[in-house]
């Protein structure tokens, strides 16, 4: 099976049936999508497939002959961060970081296709990514933000628009 | 102060976003083998036959971990409070949950493992499960934990009951304007962390263990470890801090035992990570808590007295429950001062999954009644309910349950702040008061005997 990961070529040897999940991570070593649930109910496993996001613990390796899979890896590097790899940095998006290559490349595909900056149409795209950390409202402050043309200062941390805060008398100090 | 009120960087932020935070799922090692548990498929059963040797000899397959392989088979997760051990790391001859495990296997794959697991053969007697804590006092309930009977009996040493008594609770009552008794039960919770228990055991050359781990309390789950394998901890090395997530439902070392003791047996590296559905089925959730709560309250709005009865629903054995209702005990009247207090507190085992912590053990679900109830008390005398909780509110020098003084109860502020995040008009005199020592017209006579002074937290 012939598949491009990451813009590199890659001739797969896992039998057919076997999930792309599996393939990503046992066969190719590449340890970004998580088997949060490998039953589709996570969103943790997420990649691209040919430019769309796909479950790829429900993605059988025969059905994928020729494509293109991009995971997170592929998005950026430490080096040069795509857009919203540096909004989940500056948007404090990412907490314990397990769901956050799904998320990651979900948005991508939502920014990628014009999505609006309209968080009720952020959360319908990434509908199905479970986070248990965050709460959601910093990942969609994130992508917003993205959406939005924003730039992003990775070496601090953005105030959250949502954060309502409050003086508690005697402890300003 | 360079760092209070700076918007830092995350430390982590860049591996998190690139993919290259490395979870104990990501450790990659030559040779390793991988696992699969064998569970209990009964809530309560005797085990009487066991016979692992079809499994073992199954081709790929390296170890089968059963209880016979474990030097120290009882541990208690308290064992270092003093707290006797009740579970065993692997079932011997009873299962008292479904999903306890029995035994581990290591094999080449994990399609193996699982096969072998399935090759295992066990007879079970099945027995009658109990599920109600309210059940388990009654004279025919059966006997569900071996130690310690259905409830934990060795508080202070040999007390079956957490009791806290302060001031005079019959003088309250007796004085009352109002008795407002509720009944609330929580349920139980499972934490669901996105990244399931999950184990790297490594045997190295030298004789020592090297144990990439998931777990929320490291130095914890290497005394865990070393008292099972009955090994000194200079020859474990724990390798962890990067967690996917936890939430309480890793402080209890799930996986690392077992994956050290087939790393040891198999001589190879072993990675065993659980399932959604295992860690659903048999990782420790937050326990359900059955509360009962009674007030004497003066129709002016004072609170003289409660009295609680507490159940906590540890599941099959007793991990970290009774610490669990300690703290519940010290909490029982929340952000409010109450000085007659007559508190009773049971740890009841059930045939469920033994319960553990989760963000803020103990204390969460008992939160939510004393509120409700809170709500219902202001409710019946007619009075505004921020009124009737900025009045009993902790104030600074008020004291505990368990008489401790507070130095710098923020429920005042945080009451006041809830209102106006909320629209809610608080009147001159509520929105005027502050933390400080009670005087005046909020310390009426009741409230003079427990004010202490130079308190902990």
């Amino acid at each position: 099976m012939e598949l491009t990961v990451n813009s590199v070529s890659c001739s797969v040897q896992s039998p057919p049936l076997t999930s792309l999940l599996t393939v990503l991570r046992e066969e190719l070593d590449i340890t970004s999508p998580k088997a949060g649930c490998e039953s589709g109910g996570c969103g943790a496993c997420t990649v691209l497939v040919d430019g769309q996001p796909r479950r790829s613990c429900l993605t059988a390796l025969c059905t994928l002959d020729g494509s293109e899979v991009v995971t997170v890896e592929g998005l950026g590097t430490p080096e040069d961060l795509s857009r919203v790899q540096q909004a989940f940095i500056h948007h404090y998006a990412a907490q314990c970081g397990f769901c956050t290559d799904g998320l990651i490349v979900a948005a991508t595909a939502y920014v990628g296709g014009g999505g609006s900056a309209d968080t009720g149409d952020i959360g319908e795209a990434l509908a199905g990514h479970y986070c248990r950390c965050t709460g959601y409202v910093k990942i969609l402050e994130a992508v917003a933000a993205v959406a939005r043309g924003d730039t992003f200062d990775t070496a601090s941390t953005a105030s959250s628009a949502n954060n309502t805060y409050v003086t508690i008398a005697g402890a300003e100090s | 102060m360079k760092v209070v009120g700076a918007r830092l960087p995350r430390y982590d932020g860049v591996g998190h976003v690139t993919g290259r935070t490395t979870y104990v799922d990501d450790v990659r090692v030559p040779g390793m083998l991988h696992a699969a548990a064998l569970r209990s498929v009964h809530h309560n059963a005797r085990i009487t036959r066991l016979d692992t040797g079809a499994a073992a000899a199954m081709a790929g397959v390296h170890a089968v971990v059963t209880h016979a392989d474990v030097p120290l088979l009882v541990y208690g997760h308290l064992s270092g409070a003093g707290i006797p051990g009740d579970e065993p790391l692997l079932a011997k001859d009873h299962v008292r949950y479904r999903g306890q495990p029995i035994a581990l296997v290591a094999a080449d794959t994990v399609d193996i493992a699982r096969a072998a697991c399935a090759a295992i053969e066990v007879d079970y007697e099945e027995l009658p499960a109990l599920f109600d804590v309210r059940l388990g006092f009654d004279g025919d309930a059966p006997v569900i934990n071996d130690t310690f009977g259905n409830w934990y009996d060795q508080y202070e040493g040999n007390l079956d009951v957490r009791q806290i008594r302060k001031g005079d609770i019959d003088a309250a009552m007796d004085a009352a304007d109002l008795i407002v008794s509720g009944v609330y039960r929580t349920q139980s919770v499972e934490q669901v962390p996105l990244e399931t228990q999950v184990c790297v055991a490594i045997p190295e050359p030298d004789g020592r263990l090297t144990i990439h781990t998931c777990t929320q309390a490291m130095y914890f789950s290497l005394g865990v470890v070393c008292s099972h394998l009955q090994l000194p901890m200079s020859q474990v090395k724990m390798v962890g801090g990067t967690v996917g997530g936890g939430f309480g439902g890793k402080v209890d070392t799930a996986s690392d035992t077992l994956t050290a003791l087939a790393a040891r047996k198999s001589g190879q590296p072993v990675k065993w990570r659980w399932t959604r559905e295992e860690e659903m089925l048999a990782s420790g959730n937050r326990g359900p808590w059955h509360m009962e709560i009674i007030d004497a309250v003066t129709s002016d709005g004072w609170i003289l007295g409660r009295k609680m009865l507490t159940i906590h629903d540890a599941g099959a054995y007793g991990r970290f429950s009774v610490y669990g209702l300690t703290k519940h005990s010290f909490h029982h009247t929340g952000a409010y001062s109450i000085p007659n207090l007559h508190f009773d507190g049971y740890v009841v085992f059930t045939n469920k999954i033994p319960t553990t912590a989760m963000r803020g053990y103990g204390v969460t679900g008992l939160s939510t009644a004393i509120e409700v109830h809170a709500e219902r008390v202001a409710k019946e005398l007619g009075m505004d309910p921020y009124e009737f909780r900025l009045k009993n509110a902790n104030r600074v020098n008020d004291t505990s349950p368990n008489r401790i003084a507070y130095e710098d109860p923020s429920t005042v502020e945080v009451l006041q702040s809830l209102a106006a995040a909320t629209g809610v008009e608080l009147g001159d005199g509520l929105r005027a008061m502050t933390r400080e020592q009670r005087s005046g017209d909020m310390l009426p006579d009741h409230l003079v005997a427990q004010i202490g002074s130079g308190g902990g937290h």
